[in-house]
């Protein structure tokens, strides 16, 4: 789910830096002090879960959970992922210093579209709603990252037209065991600490009234 | 597995002796020429330098070559991909797969420039101590807040390893055994709940004893920078080595090929 270092044009990284700047400074805008530390919770989290490995087969993949980042974090998810990949970059060499524009925009892209998919909840009233958003969330999450990765690859020239193709069809599992794990962390959740989700509504009785957010 | 980049920081070197913000500042310059590179001559020529560049730092074989295995497992299906999917005409198949040289050139290239990049920024992060490096990258006007965040979490993904380590055993000794079914999902997915949880209980906890000793957001340190003439010299001429590279590279000395290998 990263793009390699050296693989991307000029033009295309550009164009990543420069989105990632204009989408980090409007999720940052007014972040309080108190928010770093829950952030860089996530962010952790995020990050050592990557480390997890689910068995498909004679291979395995690894746990993104953008899409959860999206789903506990809100806005702010995409700050997270973009130190999450810094970190990567820096640690591992996974992705790369130069691509970190273009795999914020992918990664970050995709939380903050699961944050919309999560918000959806309050529309609908079935049993088991939080898993069924929650795998949503990060079916979607997983989904855009792998259109974005595909778009980057196709605009970068002819010779990856093919590599972008394969690339959206090996998302096809991954979006499928996401949709698991995020489904069921956010039932999780919003069984034993409800307030930590994005959007949270308080209860009805509450005095701050049924709107505000947490 | 070891996330602590920065272990052999203690290593004295002409690159760990070098003043962090020209460090960080000139290295990533070179870091970026690197990345806009588009012919194969000159990427070998940046490969060198890379090499060079660590070899001065004195960094250890065996953490360069673990670092570097990470890195191959994404970078080598590039050799098996590209060769067979590139468009046009192919040179000849293999077991029915067109095979075209052109891959094989593209992937080359993506190939060393990355492990040039990646040996660059090891050199970068491997020779200071993490927080120095990212003091260094505050004074070089990185947002406050988002140096914060690194700080925050590069120390906390150290404590969640031990964590969820913790709870894989624990999970293991009850017979857990990961499989491709939706019961491995819904365990993982509560897994990393009660991670969530548990370390969301600790960072509160945490959060207020750094307010109670007067934690305003800034990050305060003992470090001192200080810069010399030598640590000047050494930023200029990495500077002027990444221009001329670009230039070598642009300037025409070397073309890209249009068909085949080179």
């Amino acid at each position: 789910m990263h793009i390699s270092e050296g693989v991307l044009s000029a033009p295309v990284l550009i164009t990543g830096f420069v989105g990632t700047a204009v989408l980090a400074a409007a999720t940052m805008r007014k972040m309080d002090l108190e928010e770093i530390p829950k952030i860089s919770v996530i962010t952790s989290v995020f990050f050592v879960s990557s480390l997890i490995h689910v068995p498909i087969g004679v291979t395995s993949v690894h746990l993104i959970l953008n899409g959860l980042v999206g789903v506990i974090l809100g806005w702010r998810a995409f700050p997270a992922v973009l130190v999450g990949l810094v970190l990567q970059a820096i640690l591992f060499g996974h992705g790369g210093v130069t691509v970190i524009g273009v795999n914020s925009l992918m990664m970050g892209g995709g939380a903050l579209v699961a944050y919309i998919v999560w918000q959806q909840r309050y529309r609908f009233s079935f049993k088991r709603r939080e898993f069924i958003f929650g795998a949503l969330a990060g079916a979607t999450a997983v989904g855009v990252s792998g259109i974005i990765l595909a778009l980057a690859l196709a605009t970068t020239g002819e010779a990856f037209h093919a590599v972008a193709g394969a690339v959206l069809l090996a998302h096809i599992p991954i979006m499928i065991i996401e949709a698991g794990v995020v489904g069921a962390c956010a039932e999780f959740l919003s069984r034993v600490k409800p307030d930590i989700l994005a959007g949270q509504r308080l209860a009805q009785s509450a005095s701050a009234g049924p709107d505000a957010a947490t | 597995m070891a996330l602590d980049i920065d272990r052999y920081s203690s290593i004295d070197s002409s690159i760990s002796r070098w003043d962090p913000r020209f460090k960080v500042f000139s290295l990533g310059v070179l870091i970026i020429s690197i990345a806009l590179l588009k012919t194969i001559p000159m990427a070998f020529v940046a490969l060198i330098i890379a090499a060079i560049v660590i070899g001065m730092s004195a960094l250890p074989l065996h953490f360069i070559s673990n670092g570097l295995s990470f890195i191959l497992v994404f970078l080598v299906p590039f050799f098996f991909i590209m060769p067979f999917s590139y468009p046009g005409e192919a040179a000849f198949h293999v077991l029915g797969l067109p095979f075209a040289w052109e891959g094989l050139r593209y992937a080359t290239l993506i190939f060393t420039k990355a492990l040039a990049i990646v040996l660059i920024s090891f050199s970068i992060f491997g020779s200071s101590r993490f927080d120095v490096s990212m003091i260094a990258l505050q004074k070089l006007k990185c947002p406050k807040i988002f140096v914060q965040m690194l700080l925050f979490t590069y120390r906390y993904t150290h404590v969640f390893l031990e964590e969820m380590h913790r709870m894989h055993t624990s999970m293991h000794s009850r017979g857990f055994v990961a499989g491709a079914n939706a019961q491995t999902l819904r365990i993982y997915g509560n897994f990393i709940g009660t991670l969530l949880v548990r370390s969301f209980e600790r960072t509160d906890r945490v959060y207020k004893a750094m307010l109670s000793k007067g934690y305003q957001g800034e990050l305060h340190s003992m470090v001192k920078f200080h810069s010399s003439f030598p640590d000047v010299l050494k930023g200029l001429i990495v500077v002027g080595l990444s221009l001329v590279l670009l230039l070598s590279d642009y300037g025409g000395i070397f073309k890209v090929a249009e068909r085949g290998w080179y």
